[in-house]
């Protein structure tokens, strides 16, 4: 039995290499499905202005499954079950490669674009048609308006939620543990297994998921403020 | 002189409600012609098909010989040559006060920042807002604003300015700055189609008045006529409950 506190042999050694890289994982893992989740929301939220009726229930289902199914669930679908659907020899192909971590950012991806996008289309939806109006009648066809005028507010409106939802996602990159992504929760309790450390090696990767989600609510506040300042009345 | 803006029969419909009924008018070069009228009149509705911010569906619209409402027209080039102040300013928000007026003139007119930043603070100062080119929309009065949207209109350099209602959002203290600014547009012999219930501005503006009621021009005159002397009944009530206020 190991006795008393002392983070030492987490802080130090290969034991703080491997906590290291698994905090390197986690921000990697979180910036791609960050990528991929708002361009895909950006691309939900312009499918479903078409206003066509099928489009408008295929992004709705869309949505529904991302945000009523654990996104445990929709990563091991993808990691476990979309690989079984493709030929044999392209599986066998795939085995070759380490395929968790690309998984793991299209599920998480695919999942966080569904919340994104209705951030995005609540954000849109609170600006006054006299927006599109002005920005017509001054020329602007539909592109121009939406890149200029519309989006912009869009964004704006929305950021609170989609620093939330940026969060969440952060934290939900933790999930890949389960697919075999050597992220920070995981190298977390293989630490843990190897130091026998509990509280101390979780206290480590507490506080660095802290840190991150702190510095992420920090930069929202601030670009937050910075619109505010444009908008002060 | 062929007119700038033609009205041929134009009819629009809200489902089963018939908000325009045959309107047939011209505005020339240079005319200034206030529409007036009760509320519900379709005032606001005949102006906003000229930039085809409304939907006509039947007649025919012409601007510049262009058929507005054809399904070949190129509706952002014609809208980018008709002025349109909104009653409810419709500035961006997020936007300074100088990069509302620069917007347009660059991003659809390709004009140099440099050149368009000048152009805009010569307009900001012709509408007595230069000092807040740095301000945000929010940070103004709605006077203000509202000049600041005549501004942003005449970057573009439009033949044609509309205004619908420009000064029914304001308050009363704020309405004569922005009449003035139309005053001087209309001295420098800009073309102008204004609805507006502005009575005196339409008799001293005005070279035609277009009365409507229930989406039909019911009379066209010149302000000393329709102010003394119209000859439609309706119109006529209309200038004798002006008068018993």
């Amino acid at each position: 039995m190991i006795k008393g506190f002392d983070l030492g042999p987490i802080l130090t050694g290969e034991y703080a290499a491997l906590m290291l890289q698994g905090a390197l994982l986690t921000l990697k893992l979180m910036l791609f499905a960050w990528l991929l989740a708002m361009s895909l929301a950006f691309l939900l939220v312009v499918v479903r202005l078409t206003h066509n009726k099928l489009a408008e229930h295929l992004v709705a289902a869309y949505v529904a499954y991302h945000r009523n199914v654990p996104t445990l669930v929709q990563l091991m679908l993808w990691y476990f079950g979309v690989p079984t659907l493709l030929p044999e020899s392209t599986q066998l192909w795939l085995a070759d490669f380490s395929t968790e971590f690309i998984f793991a950012v299209i599920a998480l991806g695919l999942c966080q674009a569904a919340y994104f996008a209705e951030d995005l289309r609540a954000g849109l939806r609170a600006i006054p048609d006299g927006q599109t109006e002005a920005s017509r009648a001054l020329g602007m066809g539909y592109v121009r308006s939406m890149r200029y005028v519309i989006l912009p507010q869009g964004v704006r409106n929305s950021l609170p939620s989609l620093i939330n939802h940026t969060v969440l996602l952060f934290k939900n990159t933790s999930l890949a543990m389960a697919i075999g992504v050597v992220e920070l929760t995981y190298a977390t309790r293989e630490v843990e297994n190897y130091t026998f450390r509990t509280f101390e090696s979780y206290l480590v990767a507490t506080v660095g998921y802290l840190a991150v989600s702190l510095v992420l609510m920090g930069i929202g506040a601030l670009i937050a403020r910075r619109f505010d300042l444009a908008r002060a009345r | 002189m062929k007119p700038m803006i033609t009205f041929s029969n134009i009819d629009k419909w809200y489902g089963e409600y018939r908000a325009l009924t045959t309107i047939n008018a011209e505005i020339s070069k240079g005319e200034v012609v206030v529409v007036c009228g009760p509320s519900g009149s379709g005032k606001s509705t005949l102006i906003r098909t000229v930039n085809r911010l409304e939907a006509i569906q039947g007649g025919q619209i012409l601007f510049e010989g262009h058929d507005i409402h054809g399904t070949d027209a190129n509706v952002n080039r014609l809208r980018s040559r008709i002025g349109f102040v909104f009653q409810s300013f419709n500035l961006f928000p997020h936007l300074s006060v100088l990069d509302n007026v620069v917007l347009s003139p660059t991003k659809v007119k390709g004009i140099k920042g440099s050149a368009a930043k000048k152009q805009a603070m010569e307009l900001l100062d012709r509408v007595g807002m230069a000092h807040k080119a740095g301000a945000y929309p929010g940070q103004l009065s709605g006077g203000q604003q509202q000049r600041v949207a005549i501004a942003r209109a005449l970057a573009m350099e439009p033949p044609v300015m509309l205004f619908d209602e420009p000064t029914s959002a304001l308050d009363p203290e704020m309405v004569g700055e922005v009449l003035s600014v139309m005053r001087g547009l209309a001295k420098e012999g800009m073309t102008m189609m204004c609805v507006t219930h502005e009575m005196n501005f339409a008799r001293e503006v005005a070279d035609t008045i277009w009365f409507m009621d229930a989406g039909q021009i019911l009379e066209k005159a010149t302000p000393e006529v329709f102010f003394s002397e119209p000859s439609h009944p309706r119109a006529q009530r209309f200038i004798s409950d002006l008068r018993s206020h």
